[in-house]
């Protein structure tokens, strides 16, 4: 089989906009001689057109000398115009079939496949681009043939489940809600990163006066918040359009986007935690989200996310019930950390308060102003607060087959780890965790949050309560292999 | 190895530490009937469905426990150890100590004369002082800390001085295991222990400062273990 014809302009017009610069630079150098802007003009059209025609020329060839096959065990690809690349790629290792599409994808009718094996950083193979009917065509038939595979590979015992079940579709007010609730800081980088390069110059034309500034600071602070809110919201908006989650067979296929199309799946048997995340706003709501963890790289999500959504945002009954009929784990009781560890956090908040304090009366000595320096005292009312609240937000639940953890004010996060999935247990005590007697304990999985460090942990807890569950778990995880658990539960 | 058959805690085990507190995990089975372990010395994976009749929490399932003679009590590492961290804290320092004393110079003599060398070279060699002080009492307190133990389903370390580790490494998750000699380690005689899981956090775990035979042995006890362990794959 063949890549679609049409993938041939695309592609050259996608790799003519990645040398497009390289187009320019030479444009600038070559006309630097010439008087003329006619010349110029010239130079530029006969330069890009070489260009233009030099990547057309490799498409062609791209596009000739690249084949695929669903053979009976593997699912093969040859590819490559100078270095021929043969790959077979064995059904079962496959892990995902993911299906994207832009708004100019869709408008010429193709999409890009992109298959997923566990383990490695980046997809395993990619194919760019079939139709969007292929694509849809190349999904079901990987899905089958793992299925064949594992059925025959157990001993029979997979009825054929070929129903499809719809688990979850966005509403309109729920895409709404989730554009009010979607904050990603990360986009404050980006602002205050252009806001640093614009705003001196801003500041010195309207305010020279440079006592204005400490009204400024506070100012520009929560108008970068606000900005960094709307922008979130719409992207989640767009990101989001018209989600659906189901149910096939033993996996969950979800769908989502407006602008780009994703389509993707998530075998049952390598879900290794759920995280249920609610942020303040959420939780004043009482809306929720579930994202289903696997291992390996989870594809379609961006650089930052490794993990799967399944409900981007729906009422917190809703998504606890999702949840449970993924991994039954049952009523809830967080217990909670010794009190003392608010002392802790309250040093904490203290320190960092007081250096606040601090720097801006050294500011306003060092730069002569008359400024209320002293205003940022107020912070320090804050700390106990704060502290509070970042200690009553945390908590673990240690079930019979399921570890539960709870951390976070402004983006709370709760984490299922079925004992079934734990890896190596960890307990670490640093030296003011010591002096207090308290110690974290850390469940490792395999899932790939806990590469940016969003492992459960249960935070803080008393030292001997952590040697305890650390041990706990161990036995629950050599427990559940016992009785031979190494799937989630087939639930009808 | 011929102390394969004998236990290995009672003589030929390293230097035992004098023991730090009642371990709270159920001891390794050496004082059970030796003919159930030294039956199976391979431990039949256990594919049975049937869930263990007992169904406590603690309770072994004795014909799937490991040989004894797998297991070992709670080690420590050798001693030559310490020397490989103080050198390299002893590199350290001196980087550190030359970084200093060149700013000290540049800052103490102000930006148009030459560099101050006399207060360079002072503040130089101080830093160098301190941070090899630092780095011995760091290397002696992180020696005292390493412990490990080869239990019944798992591989237990702790460590750490400013930060206390203590990790559960489960047989069954265990993916591969590697040993590896850096240079000083090879001058000092020694070698180090890395086992891989799938895990992200956890994912290797390494013992360092155990001599080439030790590191073979505990290399052989480990695979042994991590193959005859339950579960199919490790993921």
């Amino acid at each position: 089989m063949r890549l679609h014809p049409l993938s041939i302009p695309y592609r050259v017009a996608e790799n003519s906009t990645q040398i497009f610069g390289a187009i320019v630079i030479a444009v600038l150098a070559g006309t630097s001689g010439s008087d003329t802007i006619l010349a110029s003009v010239a130079i530029f059209l006969g330069i890009a057109l070489v260009g233009v025609a030099a990547v057309s020329g490799w498409q062609i060839a791209y596009y000739r000398r690249f084949h695929y096959e669903l053979t009976a065990d593997t699912f093969d690809i040859n590819s490559g115009v100078v270095s021929r690349r043969e790959r077979e790629i064995p059904y079962h290792r496959i892990q995902n079939v993911d299906i994207s599409q832009n708004v100019f994808q869709r408008l010429l009718g193709i999409s890009e496949v992109r298959l997923e094996t566990a383990g490695g950083g980046e997809t395993e193979a990619k194919l760019q681009y079939v139709e969007r009917t292929e694509a849809e065509r190349l999904q079901e038939e990987v899905s089958n043939r793992k299925r064949d595979d594992a059925a025959e590979s157990d001993d029979g015992a997979n009825d054929e489940d070929r129903s499809t079940r719809t688990l979850f579709a966005i509403t309109p007010h729920e895409l709404g809600v989730l554009g009010v609730v979607s904050m990603d800081f990360r986009l404050i980088s980006l602002l205050l990163g252009g806001l640093s390069v614009l705003g001196p110059s801003i500041v010195a034309e309207y305010l020279p006066d440079l006592d204005r500034l400490f009204l400024i600071g506070p100012l520009v602070g929560i108008g970068a918040i606000v900005a960094t809110a709307l922008l979130s919201g719409v992207i989640s908006v767009l990101r989001y359009y018209d989600f659906q989650l189901t149910r096939r067979g033993e996996e969950y296929r979800y769908e989502r986007g407006l602008v780009q199309r994703f389509s993707g799946s998530i075998p049952i048997e390598k879900v290794q935690t759920l995280s249920i995340r609610e942020n303040v706003l959420a939780r004043r709501l009482g809306y929720a989200s579930l994202t289903i963890e696997t291992a390996g790289y989870a594809p379609g999500q961006g650089s930052g996310a490794r993990s799967q959504s399944a409900i981007p945002i729906a009422k917190r009954g809703r998504v606890f019930e999702l949840a449970r009929s993924i991994e039954p784990f049952g009523d809830v009781t967080f217990e909670r950390p010794p009190k003392r560890a608010r002392k802790r956090y309250a040093a904490r908040y203290l320190l960092v308060a007081l250096a606040v304090v601090a720097l801006s009366y050294v500011v306003t000595v060092r730069a002569n102003v008359t400024a209320p320096w002293y205003l940022t005292a107020l912070v320090l009312p804050v700390v106990p607060v704060a502290a509070h609240y970042k200690w009553r937000h945390r908590g673990y639940y240690l079930g019979e087959e399921y570890v539960i953890t709870r951390n976070g004010f402004w983006s709370r996060r709760i984490t299922i780890v079925p004992a079934y999935r734990v890896q190596t247990v960890l307990g670490t005590r640093t030296i003011f965790q010591r002096r207090r007697h308290l110690a974290s304990v850390v469940i490792d999985t395999a899932s790939s949050s806990g590469l940016v460090g969003e492992d459960a942990v249960a935070a803080d807890i008393d030292d001997e309560r952590a040697d305890r569950l650390r041990e706990a778990v161990a036995d629950r995880l050599q427990v559940a292999l016992r009785t031979g658990r190494s799937v989630p539960p087939r639930r009808d | 190895m011929t102390d394969s058959d004998t236990p290995s805690d009672v003589d030929s085990g390293p230097r035992d530490p004098e023991s730090t507190g009642a371990a709270d995990r159920e001891q390794p089975a050496e004082g059970s009937p030796p003919s159930k372990e030294s039956g199976d010395g391979s431990a039949e994976p256990d594919t049975t469905k049937a869930p263990d009749a007992s169904n406590t929490r603690n309770a072994p399932d004795a014909a799937t426990d490991p040989p004894a003679a797998l297991l070992t009590d709670r080690r420590s590492l050798d001693t030559r150890v310490r020397r490989k961290w103080v050198a390299r804290s002893l590199v350290l320092g001196a980087v550190v100590g030359v970084g200093v004393g060149a700013t000290v110079a540049g800052v103490v003599s102000g930006s148009t004369s030459a560099p101050d060398i006399g207060s360079g070279v002072l503040a130089g060699v101080a830093a160098f002082v301190l941070a090899g002080a630092l780095g011995v009492g760091h290397a002696v307190l992180l020696f005292r800390s390493w412990e490990y133990e080869v239990r019944t389903d798992a591989l237990y370390l702790q460590r750490g001085v400013v930060t206390h580790v203590s990790t559960i490494v489960p047989f069954v998750r265990v993916q591969h295991i590697d040993t590896s000699r850096g240079p000083i380690e090879r001058a000092l005689g020694l070698s180090s222990l890395v086992v891989y899981t799938a895990g992200s956090r956890g994912a290797d775990v390494t013992i360092p400062g155990l001599t080439p035979a030790e590191a073979d042995d505990l290399q052989d006890r480990l695979k042994t273990l991590a193959q005859t362990a339950t579960g199919e794959d490790a993921v």
